[in-house]
């Protein structure tokens, strides 16, 4: 089979610093290579290097082979003259990577024009066939701002494809989506790998099991182990995979549900538009004490809406909140960490001004911080100076030393790193459950969900 | 190290103006409407370091007080609309509702006219008053302010880190202290600066159109016109306060130029 | 667009009301007698007399409560029956219209003169962004930036026009009376919008866009030309909305300094001498170019931005 892509030993470094250790692979048409690890390791470097864009500033060594030329000994043009033709990047923002002024089929059938130059009503039925195929046929003359993740996805890969490259880099293909349109981009890449070379980067093990091939566990630039995607996903043999893999929602013990006991809020017959949408009708919801309850939707369908409902922060349509709960009983974790927290002072002087607003005991921080494993030292820095998980176990803190009643948690580990997400989210569900506080857990991740909640409301 | 040392020279630059008023002050101490007309465009000397004008006034007291004016204008005008705009902003951002439309509206209203257009009818209504000049260019200036401060305030309104603090129970002053002069400060700040750069352009260019402060007042954009008739017997005279303004205006900018550097992060 | 339509007809009432309300209060607080004044207008300042005063005081509703008086001037603006100046006599509109026109043609070949420099300029320093041509246009631009219109102005006379004699100091004429006050505007403007052009460059040059679009096997050109040019081009065409305000403002200076006879000059004689009627058409009249040029900016990026546009319901529907 075609050799398409050969790495040797390829090694990325930022100053001293190593992103990329020693890395050797090969690509073949038909037999799919797959990067896992987590975001923010050095994977997306290997991408840039392959297709020779990595920024200025960063140190290659090692060789990269393609298609049987060598990329030292390619000019900067005849490198480029690949773009396209020989190799495709779907890149990992599509929303960012399409022209936001320009109608998607357009951006799809130019690449006919300019690269293949065909005639341009031609490329125009291409680019309508591809869409057509894609279920995006009717969407083709829409300007990416109205398309979704997923969609934007799918009219970036046939942009990237349309010139007929044999080699196709996905980067982070996933990222964003939920559980059904992450499904929808891993069967287009399981068909396009079948006769084209595939390699793909991510952090998601569902999406590395959905495309198969080798895998390639990669951790701070180093690779961990490698083999066949089966016998790595189901034997993994260094702990870091190990970790991994236990951290995916479908690896989580299932809850034992809890019995429902005193009510802690009551909402009756809650109405709410948004933009002339109705986005819930006569909404009956009652959370009880130490109850753990999901809230899942597609985007834009009211999950945060309502919980800032009953928070209290929001006043819904019609409907209300039998027994609102008093400032400081109903709190709420957030979807991004760093952007809770008042920016400019230190996470000490933080819990400082809480203390002395609620004349709250001071002395239970040390002991809180060393069950959420949090160091001491953590305090005198700021929040963007402490990372995504250790800021959201201080959230967490933050909450507990209020002794909440309610607690509405926003998708709080979808930008944290799978094991840290799962590990988070394992503290929310047993400090709720011993602070007897109703949680509120709001998530895409319908497996997830599924493993830690009582019940489950959808919108 | 470019931009580490602009601001710095925007400083100097500044100082080195304002130690020329000290000079005048603290050596000379002239009246600058004083007329001396045996001595008109004397050369620089000991006895009047910048040379003489038309009317044999002492340049660097003219210079001097056309200095103070500029810098007492800019000085009055930032303050008072930096209070008001972000008085006004928070308040507008804060209680919306009938609020925010009042004070809204009034800033529609300012920003129908270009902002020079306002101060020229203003200065109509009392000619060469020097307060009815700080009430315009005010009035113009405390606009920023206020867009600034309503639309910074109004997205951080129910950003996650107030919405937590309102959650936690902590009040309005808390809020404004931790979440929102931090975040606000350094554009604040930059703000400030090219306010007092308009400030004394605006003054110059209403001075320069002989609508602003009357003669025999030493303001910088009078006395260019003042002085361009005389522009082949003394080009150097004329220099003084073409210079003086680029001067005065590049160090504003610089400074300002350096204030986003260092304190936004 | 209906609503951005709506919203620069309201700033235009807002600026007719401004105007007209900061006159009338400048009206009255003229020194002197206010009929007699205007009757001296009409009738020269000979023939003016008692009798002729008084006729105007009755005829203008003088006598009548201030409110009244207030709502009748409004009331004239709104008509556009702006009056005769207080000083030719000539009705205002009459003056005021020549004027305008050649405002206008000073405006126009500011902005192109200022588009023809910021633009070459602007793209080529953010297409080497930190590079030594880019430093220097820099400094070359913060340097420009710190004088005031009129100083420029008067630098470019004192070597092009006295020195060097190669333009006419001032006036009105051909061609060549219109170069150096055109250039004089257009250079204040295009030290500011070549920075933004900069600015804007650089990060279309650096946007994931334009990464996926060679990608794709786009050339640099190809890529530059469908993907770049209109990206750049947009706020470029919103930001000669926002220099609107350093036009006019720039126009008032200039005009005043090159005695180009448009309304800018006009205002600021009119103020000068305190020709009420002559003031509140010349304002009213910048405050109107003011509004015009931030409509057609509008309407020139509602038709170029499909985002400002609504979403097309179905295929062919557009």
């Amino acid at each position: 089979m075609t050799l398409a892509v050969e790495v040797t030993q390829l090694s990325i470094y930022a100053d001293e610093q190593c992103l990329v250790d020693r890395l050797s692979l090969q690509i073949r048409l038909g037999q799919p290579v797959t990067i896992l690890g987590e975001t923010g390791s050095g994977k997306s470097l290997l991408a840039h290097a392959i297709a020779g864009i990595l920024p200025s500033g960063l140190r290659q060594e090692g060789h990269v082979t393609l298609f049987g030329r060598s990329q030292d000994a390619l000019s900067q043009s005849e490198l480029e003259a690949m773009w396209g033709k020989a190799l495709a990047v779907l890149p990992q923002e599509p929303w960012l990577a399409l022209n936001p002024i320009r109608a998607i089929d357009g951006q799809i059938s130019e690449v006919g024009e300019c690269v293949l130059q065909e005639p341009s009503t031609h490329s125009q039925g291409n680019a309508q066939r591809q869409l057509d195929r894609l279920g995006l046929g009717e969407d083709g003359n829409k300007i990416p701002a109205w398309l979704s993740g997923g969609m934007a996805q799918r009219a970036a890969y046939a942009a990237a494809t349309y010139a007929g490259a044999p080699l196709l880099i996905a980067d982070e293909p996933s990222k964003g989506l939920d559980e059904a349109r992450r499904d929808q981009i891993g069967a287009l890449l399981v068909q396009h790998a079948q006769c084209h070379a595939l390699l793909t980067i991510t952090h998601d093990i569902e999406l590395a099991r959905q495309i198969g091939g080798e895998i390639i566990v990669m951790r701070q630039g180093q690779i961990l182990e490698r083999g066949d995607a089966e016998q790595i996903l189901n034997q993994p043999r260094s702990d870091y995979a190990k970790a991994l893999i236990a951290a995916h929602p479908s690896q989580w013990p299932q809850a034992t549900k809890h019995r429902q006991t005193t009510p802690v809020l009551s909402a009756n017959a809650l109405s709410h538009r948004r933009g002339g949408r109705l986005l819930f009708n006569q909404l009956d919801i009652q959370l009880h004490q130490g109850e753990i309850v999901g809230l899942s939707g597609d985007s834009g369908s009211g999950k945060s809406t309502l919980a800032d409902i009953l928070l209290g922060l929001l006043s819904p349509d019609s409907g209300k909140i039998a027994n609102p709960l008093p400032r400081g009983q109903a709190l709420k974790l957030y979807q991004d960490p760093p952007a809770a927290f008042a920016q400019h002072v230190s996470m000490g002087a933080l819990l400082q001004d809480l203390i002395r607003l609620h004349k709250l005991d001071a002395n239970q921080i040390p002991a809180l911080m060393n069950q959420l494993n949090l160091a001491p030292a953590l305090l005198q820095r700021p929040a963007r100076a402490i990372s995504g998980g250790e800021l959201q176990r201080f959230a967490l803190l933050r909450a507990l030393l209020m002794k909440p009643r309610f607690l509405v948690a926003d998708e709080p580990t979808s930008r944290l790193d799978p094991i840290t997400a799962a590990q988070i989210t394992q503290l929310l569900v047993k400090y709720a459950r011993e602070h007897d506080a109703a949680l509120l857990f709001i998530s895409h991740e319908r497996t997830a969900l599924e493993r830690i909640c009582d019940r489950i409301i959808s919108l | 190290m470019m931009p580490r040392l602009l601001p710095l020279l925007g400083l100097v630059l500044l100082a080195a103006l304002l130690s020329l008023v000290a000079i005048d002050l603290l050596y000379f101490g002239r009246d600058p409407a004083l007329q001396q007309l045996q001595q008109v465009f004397l050369h620089p000397s000991p006895d009047h370091p910048l040379g003489t004008d038309q009317f044999g006034r002492c340049n660097l007291a003219r210079l001097s007080a056309a200095i103070q004016n500029s810098l007492l204008m800019s000085l009055l005008c930032v303050a008072t609309a930096a209070l008001l705009g972000t008085g006004a902003g928070l308040a507008a951002a804060w209680y919306q509702g009938w609020v925010d439309r009042c004070l809204s509206f009034i800033i529609n209203v300012l920003m129908a006219l270009p902002g020079l257009v306002l101060v020229l009818l203003f200065a109509a209504l009392i000619p060469g008053s020097f307060v009815m000049l700080y009430l315009a260019i005010s009035a113009v200036l405390w606009v920023e302010y206020f867009r600034l401060v309503r639309s910074a305030t109004l997205s951080l309104r129910h950003a996650p880190e107030v919405e937590a603090s309102m959650l936690y129970g902590f009040g309005k002053g808390y809020i404004l202290r931790r979440h929102l002069l931090p975040k606000l400060l350094p554009d604040l700040l930059s703000l400030a600066c090219f306010g007092a750069a308009s400030a004394i352009l605006a003054l110059a260019s209403i001075g320069f159109v002989y609508v602003g402060l009357k003669p025999p007042e030493a303001e910088l954009g009078l006395m260019m016109v003042e002085l361009l008739p005389y522009y082949s017997d003394a080009p150097w005279v004329l220099a003084q306060p073409l210079l003086t303004v680029f001067v005065l205006i590049l160090s504003f900018n610089l400074i300002a130029s350096g204030v986003r550097h260092d304190i936004g992060r | 667009m209906i609503a951005l339509l709506k919203r620069r007809l309201l700033q235009a009432m807002l600026v007719a009301w401004s105007v007209g309300t900061l006159t009338f209060v400048l009206m009255h607080l003229l020194p002197g007698d206010f009929a007699y004044r205007i009757a001296a207008g009409r009738y020269g300042y000979d023939q003016v007399n008692k009798l002729a005063a008084d006729a105007v005081h009755v005829e203008l509703g003088l006598a009548d409560p201030a409110w009244l008086q207030y709502l009748s001037w409004l009331w004239d603006l709104l008509r556009f029956d702006l009056g005769n100046s207080l000083i030719s006599g000539a009705p205002v509109l009459q003056e005021i219209q020549h004027q305008l026109g050649h405002s206008l043609q000073l405006a126009l070949f500011a902005t192109v003169f200022s588009l023809l420099i910021a633009v070459p300029i602007g793209v080529y320093c953010g297409k080497r962004a930190k590079g030594p041509a880019d430093q220097l246009c820099l400094m070359i631009s913060t340097l420009l930036r710190a004088q005031p219109v009129f100083v420029i102005g008067l630098v470019l006379v004192l070597i092009f026009a006295l020195q060097l004699g190669w333009f006419p100091v001032a006036g009105f004429g051909g061609s060549q009376y219109l170069i150096l006050p055109a250039i004089s505007l257009a250079l204040t403007m295009a030290a500011l919008s070549n920075r933004i052009i900069r600015n804007n460059t650089a990060s279309v040059m650096g946007s994931p866009y334009m990464q996926f679009a060679r990608l794709k096997g786009l050339n640099a050109e190809q890529a530059f030309a469908r993907h770049a040019a209109p990206n750049i081009a947009l706020p470029v065409i919103a930001f000669v909305g926002v220099q609107a305000i350093a036009l006019i403002e720039g126009i008032v200076m200039i005009e005043s300094l090159f005695s180009w006879p448009g309304i800018g000059h006009a205002l600021a004689h009119a103020i000068f001498g305190r020709d009420v009627p002559m003031i509140q058409a010349s304002a009213l009249l910048m405050g109107l170019l003011f509004v015009l040029i931030n409509t057609v900016v509008d309407l020139l990026g509602y038709w170029l931005d499909p985002r400002q546009q609504p979403q097309p319901k179905k295929r062919g529907a557009q």
